[in-house]
């Protein structure tokens, strides 16, 4: 046991001292984290500009206060509402005193009411942008509804229905709340904000060169000659190994807790339970080791190994989901569920929409699995450079 | 201390070692010579238990040695061809980390260090990372981590390649030391003069197979253990020929032009017969050049190719 903590301290010594590791496993990472942000995290965080709408309504008309009161009220979007004549609602949205000009034609809440054709004509500014696509949106969905109010007189005037409740029938349909409603909510809470799965994903990439850092550093003592020397050592073989994989398993869980703690506090992003988020750190960090015991028998040289384990990271981490999300359906899902990349996220998800140890059981599952599998596949691939 | 027998061992269709035998006896200095190639360091990382051999066996101090014999290896020192050393470590700690695993502990430990740090000259560099050290201070460092436990076998693996003539000569010094301390050491070298000078005994390998093991003098005497003298000079003749013929240490005379090459016995003795024969038969000599057989003569003599092919 002296012998394991010796040659796993020292190790870890060399690496913090050759800082190759500090900089692979931790500085590089976060710097894409501060770049993706930039580039993605504007889409998430983007923040809406105030609105001026000029709008030209008929005086008397019964209809027209209820389009022009749906601008007012969508939430999120700060609109002022100036009510001027027809010309002017065109010019100042032309000029771009205003991102959109609306006019309501004479008659607009006659013609509802007698479902007759009527043209609700908007000039879009040259400023406008987000905001007045959403209006647009809003404006499209009330003049939807109060369409239907003209169908609904239609259908009354051919079923016989009196003149004189045509023009009630239509308004009630046209105003009344609908009775098919949407709701927003959180797909199983395992999805992650984009923040969130930024600093997952980069954790979970970098976590599969980090680990690289322990195992594959057999590859390169075999090629310095002090593997042989290690190996003359009054200790059994298998120490040696052993050894190589505790230095991956504490340098991929220590980088790996850090990533994720700097990601919290420079993004904000909450990733939950930290007795959860360890075991999730602890099961990733067992199927990434496992896969550099394959790398470290399959490869003849440390150029070689570098290169398999670049082509595995960046296919586990792509397929992952680790720079973007992947939708997939049958088989093929279900085989993207089982990179360990993508568990490790999809547990991360769970803690971090409020899962505790007793949530992430199938992510759990997985990681350890593809461990196990991972480990018992490297005593199977030929050992090419007869040392392990 | 240390026997093999028959050691086989292959990889895919090459026999890298085919049978090989050899022993060594406490405080002897046993050297494996022979050419790049030749199974030399196959040989030892076997004795060093490095890896099974296919077929044979190896003992150290009487305990079969492999792979997976962890107490035998505490007889050991292994000094491999590579710089077994971490650069980003400095000697001392290069020389901690290996005593740990060699089970030395505290104060016992801190004070071997402090006499082999002596002993290769680096006391003065012993804190800064071997990565800044010269080729010869590598070399030292890497044997000392060999010494370190005070093994009773030391299996040098060529420990002077690349190295400068005079780091080499202070290796060799360090060699010769310790075997007048008793330690058996197992050294392997393509170099015929390392060989010589520090070899008990010595086997000649190549192409996986001993052709051949004793003492200098009992290597010699299988190519027949005659000297060569050469004789230059104008006025040599047929009757100079059979002067030097008729005299009894002369095997065989050979001419060519002005050149007489002679096959003698015992040629340091002989020589000054040999002399006044050939200027009282009429020769004036301008060069007499005496040639005797080594280890390079040896393995031309055994295997038909010179030992730096």
């Amino acid at each position: 046991m002296r012998q394991l903590w010796t040659m796993t301290a020292s190790d870890l010594r060399q690496r913090v001292r050759d800082r190759s590791v500090i900089i692979f496993a931790l500085v590089v990472p976060l710097a894409l984290m501060f770049v993706f942000n930039l580039t993605l995290g504007g889409a998430a965080d983007q923040s809406l500009d105030p609105v001026t709408v000029a709008v030209s309504a008929p005086a008397d008309d019964t209809l027209a206060p209820i389009l022009i009161a749906s601008l007012t009220q969508v939430d999120g979007v700060d609109v002022t509402v100036d009510e001027v004549s027809a010309d002017e609602a065109r010019d100042r949205a032309r000029s771009g005193t205003a991102e959109l000009g609306v006019v309501i034609p004479e008659g607009f809440g006659d013609a509802v009411r007698q479902g007759e054709e009527t043209v609700v004509a908007v000039t879009e500014g040259d400023g406008s942008g987000l905001e007045s696509d959403i209006l647009l949106t809003v404006m499209q969905g009330v003049l939807a509804q109060l369409s239907a109010g003209a169908v609904t007189a239609a259908a009354g005037a051919q079923s016989g229905v009196p003149a004189e409740d045509l023009g009630a029938l239509a308004q009630q349909a046209a105003t009344q709340a609908a009775g098919l409603n949407l709701t927003e909510g959180e797909a199983a809470n395992e999805q992650l904000s984009i923040a969130g799965a930024l600093v997952a994903g980069q954790a979970g990439l970098f976590l599969l060169f980090t680990v690289g850092f322990g195992v594959l550093g057999l590859i390169a003592e075999r090629e310095q000659g002090t593997l042989a020397r290690l190996r003359s050592m009054p200790m059994r073989p298998g120490l040696i190994v052993t050894a190589k994989g505790l230095v991956s398993f504490i340098l991929g869980f220590v980088a790996t807790g850090v990533l994720l703690t700097a990601g919290s506090i420079f993004f904000g992003v909450s990733f939950g339970s930290p007795v959860a988020v360890a075991v999730l750190i602890v099961c990733a960090v067992a199927a990434a080791t496992s896969l550099m015991f394959i790398i470290a028998r399959a490869a003849r040289t440390a150029e070689q190994a570098s290169a398999l384990q670049t082509i595995l990271a960046l296919v586990l981490a792509i397929s992952g989901g680790a720079f973007f999300p992947l939708t997939a359906t049958g088989a093929l899902d279900t085989v993207l569920g089982l990179n360990p990349i993508a568990a490790f996220t999809r547990g991360l998800g769970i803690t971090s929409g409020g899962g505790g140890l007793g949530d992430i059981g199938v992510p759990v599952a997985i990681m350890l699995t593809f461990a196990v599998v991972g480990l018992a596949a490297s005593r199977l691939v030929p050992d090419r450079g007869r040392d392990l | 201390m240390l026997v093999a027998r028959d050691l086989v061992r292959r990889y895919g269709d090459l026999t890298a070692v085919d049978g090989v035998s050899f022993h060594i006896d406490p405080g002897e200095t046993f050297g494996l010579l022979g050419p790049n190639g030749a199974g030399k360091t196959t040989t030892i990382s076997m004795a060093a238990g490095l890896i099974p051999a296919d077929s044979g066996s190896v003992t150290v101090a009487g305990e079969p040695m492999g792979p997976g014999e962890v107490h035998v290896k505490r007889h050991i020192g292994l000094v491999p061809q590579d710089l077994a050393i971490y650069p980003e470590l400095t000697a001392r700690e290069n020389l901690m980390f290996f005593g740990r695993l060699q089970g030395l502990r505290g104060q016992p430990l801190s004070r071997r260090i402090d006499e082999v740090l002596e002993i290769i000259a680096l006391t003065d560099r012993a804190k800064d990372p071997t990565k800044e050290y010269s080729g010869g201070m590598k070399r030292r460092l890497n044997i000392a981590i060999g010494l370190l436990h005070e093994p009773t076998l030391l299996i040098l693996d060529e420990p002077t390649v690349g190295v400068d003539p005079q780091s080499r000569n202070a290796i060799l010094e360090s060699v010769e030391a310790l075997s007048v301390g008793g330690m058996a050491v197992l050294y392997t070298t393509h170099y015929m003069e390392e060989a010589e000078r520090l070899c008990d005994r010595i086997a000649i390998i190549d192409s996986g197979r001993i052709q051949a093991e004793g003492t200098r003098s009992e290597l010699i005497t299988l190519t027949g253990g005659v000297d060569h003298i050469r004789l230059a000079g104008a006025g040599q003749s047929a009757a100079t020929q059979a002067a030097l013929r008729a005299l009894p240490a002369v095997e065989q005379v050979a001419a060519d032009g002005h050149t007489l090459t002679l096959t003698v016995r015992d040629a340091p003795t002989a020589v000054a017969g040999i002399v006044t024969t050939a200027t009282g038969a009429g020769m004036t000599l301008s060069e007499v050049e005496i040639t005797r057989p080594d280890l390079e003569s040896v393995f031309l003599h055994l295997t038909g190719k010179a030992l730096r092919d």
